[in-house]
This record gives C-alpha cells, sequence and structure tokens, in this order.
C-alpha cells in the first residue's frame, strides 16, 4: 500500500514541475510575443511624420497620428479589440494598458537621452522617436506559477525619408 | 500479483506522465521557430530596402524552416496588408505608412495524440499551430 502511495505522490510532483516549467516557457514566450508586438506599435506610431512640417524641411512626428498608429499595430499584433480587450485567439486573457506613450519630437536636441525613472528605462534618440510602456499580464495555466505581470518598454524613431 | 495489476490499471497514465512533456516540448519549439521565421521575414520585408515578400523570400524560408525538420510542403504562408493591396510584388512594394500582414501556419502533426491517453480529444486534422505579426513597411519610391 505505501508504495502505492509513494508512487501517487511523485507522479504528483512529477506533473506539478512539469506544469510549472511549461508556465513558464508560456511566460517567457508571451514576454517575447509582447515585445515584437510594442516595437511595431513603437515603429508604426515613430512613421507618423508631420506633413506640413517636413515640407518646411523639420522631421517631426504628429502626435495623435502616432498614438492611432501605435494601438492599430498593438492590437493587429497581440489580437485585440478596438477597446484593447482580448480576442479569442489572443495570447492575453487581461486586457494590456499602455502606461507611457511619449513622442519626442524636434523641440528636443539630439541626440537626446531620454529617462523614465518610474519604468527606469533608459534610451538615447538620434531622431524624433516615439517611446512606449506596455503592462502585460500572463494568463496562468497552473496556479503552481505565481502571477506574472510584464512591463515591456519599446522605443522607435523616425525613418529619414 | 497485486503489483502487477496497479500497474497495468495505470500503465496509461503512466505513459502519459513519462512521455508527454517531449512532445509538449517540441510543440513549444516548434511554435517558437515558426514565429522566429515570421519575425524574421517581417523585418526583412518591411524594411526600406524591400517593402514586399515575394515567392523567393517565401522559398527560402521553406528551406530555413525545412533544416529544423519542418516538412516544407505542409508550411502555409498567407501574406497582405492593410490597404488590400498585393504584399508579393517585387514591382509593386507597399509604401511606407502601408502594414504588411504575414501568418505562417503548420498542422500539428499528431503532436497531440498522446493525450488521448487521459481522455483529452486531441485538435483535428484543420488545427494548426500559427505564428503570425503586422509591421509598417518602411519602403519609399
Amino acid at each position: 500500500m505505501h508504495k502505492l502511495l509513494f508512487g501517487v505522490l511523485m507522479a504528483v510532483i512529477w506533473w506539478m514541475l512539469h506544469a510549472l516549467q511549461w508556465d513558464e516557457e508560456r511566460a517567457m514566450g508571451l514576454l517575447f510575443e509582447v515585445k515584437r508586438a510594442v516595437n511595431r506599435a513603437a515603429h508604426a506610431a515613430a512613421q507618423q511624420a508631420d506633413r506640413d512640417k517636413l515640407e518646411m524641411g523639420i522631421p517631426s512626428i504628429d502626435p495623435g497620428l502616432a498614438r492611432a498608429a501605435a494601438d492599430m499595430y498593438l492590437r493587429a499584433n497581440l489580437r485585440l479589440d478596438r477597446d484593447l480587450l482580448p480576442l479569442p485567439h489572443s495570447p492575453l486573457r487581461h486586457p494590456p494598458a499602455v502606461l507611457v506613450f511619449d513622442v519626442i519630437n524636434e523641440d528636443h536636441e539630439f541626440p537626446y537621452t531620454y529617462y523614465n525613472p518610474e519604468y527606469d528605462y533608459r534610451v538615447v534618440l538620434e531622431r524624433p522617436g516615439v517611446v512606449m510602456v506596455v503592462r502585460a499580464e500572463y494568463p496562468r495555466l497552473f496556479a503552481v506559477l505565481e502571477p506574472v505581470v510584464w512591463y515591456v518598454k519599446g522605443a522607435a524613431e523616425l525613418v529619414h525619408v | 500479483m497485486k503489483q502487477l495489476l496497479v500497474f497495468v490499471l495505470f500503465a496509461p497514465l503512466f505513459c502519459w506522465l513519462a512521455f508527454s512533456p517531449v512532445y509538449k516540448h517540441v510543440l513549444l519549439i516548434r511554435q517558437a521557430l515558426l514565429q522566429q521565421e515570421a519575425d524574421y521575414l517581417l523585418e526583412i520585408g518591411a524594411s526600406g530596402a524591400y517593402g514586399y515578400i515575394d515567392r523567393d523570400m517565401v522559398a527560402e524560408s521553406r528551406l530555413r524552416l525545412a533544416s529544423h525538420r519542418f516538412r516544407p510542403e505542409l508550411l502555409e504562408y498567407d501574406i497582405s496588408s492593410t490597404n488590400g493591396m498585393p504584399a508579393d510584388q517585387p514591382s509593386a512594394p507597399l509604401p511606407r505608412g502601408v502594414g504588411l500582414r504575414l501568418e505562417i501556419r503548420y498542422p500539428y502533426e499528431r503532436l497531440l495524440d498522446i493525450d488521448r491517453l487521459i481522455g483529452l480529444d486531441p485538435p483535428g486534422s484543420d488545427g494548426r499551430i500559427v505564428a503570425s505579426g503586422m509591421k509598417m513597411s518602411e519602403y519609399v519610391p
């Protein structure tokens, strides 16, 4: 009898270790997926050149268009709906939050060192650019893993014409 | 005798416990490889030098994935753009501001069949591992 009990106990521990491993791998996968989405959103936002200023020879980003582009690319890459709520095939279960969306425009001197003390994010921009921080929560499969929340940071510069 | 009976009773469960993590791992790696390939194609395709993902790029991508034991003929590539223009024409690259969308699909290839041992149904033959992404083109004519 005690052998059977031992066997069952070992099976449970074995399975818990695998559940933990699997969940951790998926959580890392989510980090990379959100990072890609944030990079692409920042990249799309940074390409929204202000045409009126560009005609005068000043490379500058239109903040309104930039935000719309960032939201659109975030939605497309993370499969979210209009209000950033996850769709059925989304890797997320809770809506992500865009915590920081800063447009660094021509009123700064370049190269400009952007520093955000709240999220400890430092980036040097050579040209006008966009900085984003997104909060995403990993939907756990098993309660073996502690809750995982990622703060994903990304930046992109205006690509010159 | 009793021990043998217990073993026979629990044999499917033991098999599943022992071998299903290996299959799960292969699934995770395949998903990661597909995603890496999708990222690479998007990075190149959306760059200022191209603005498209054409037939040759897809053929090279199939070869790269084949070296990781994917069967190239089963890979499906879906390339589109946000404004409806064809995104696989080198003669008409997507201009800056238009999004390039890519989806790579691959069948599960019976990787989840082992879950039948514990009574879970594997995804049907139309189930696919999917890697996708959308990136804005940087191409300026």
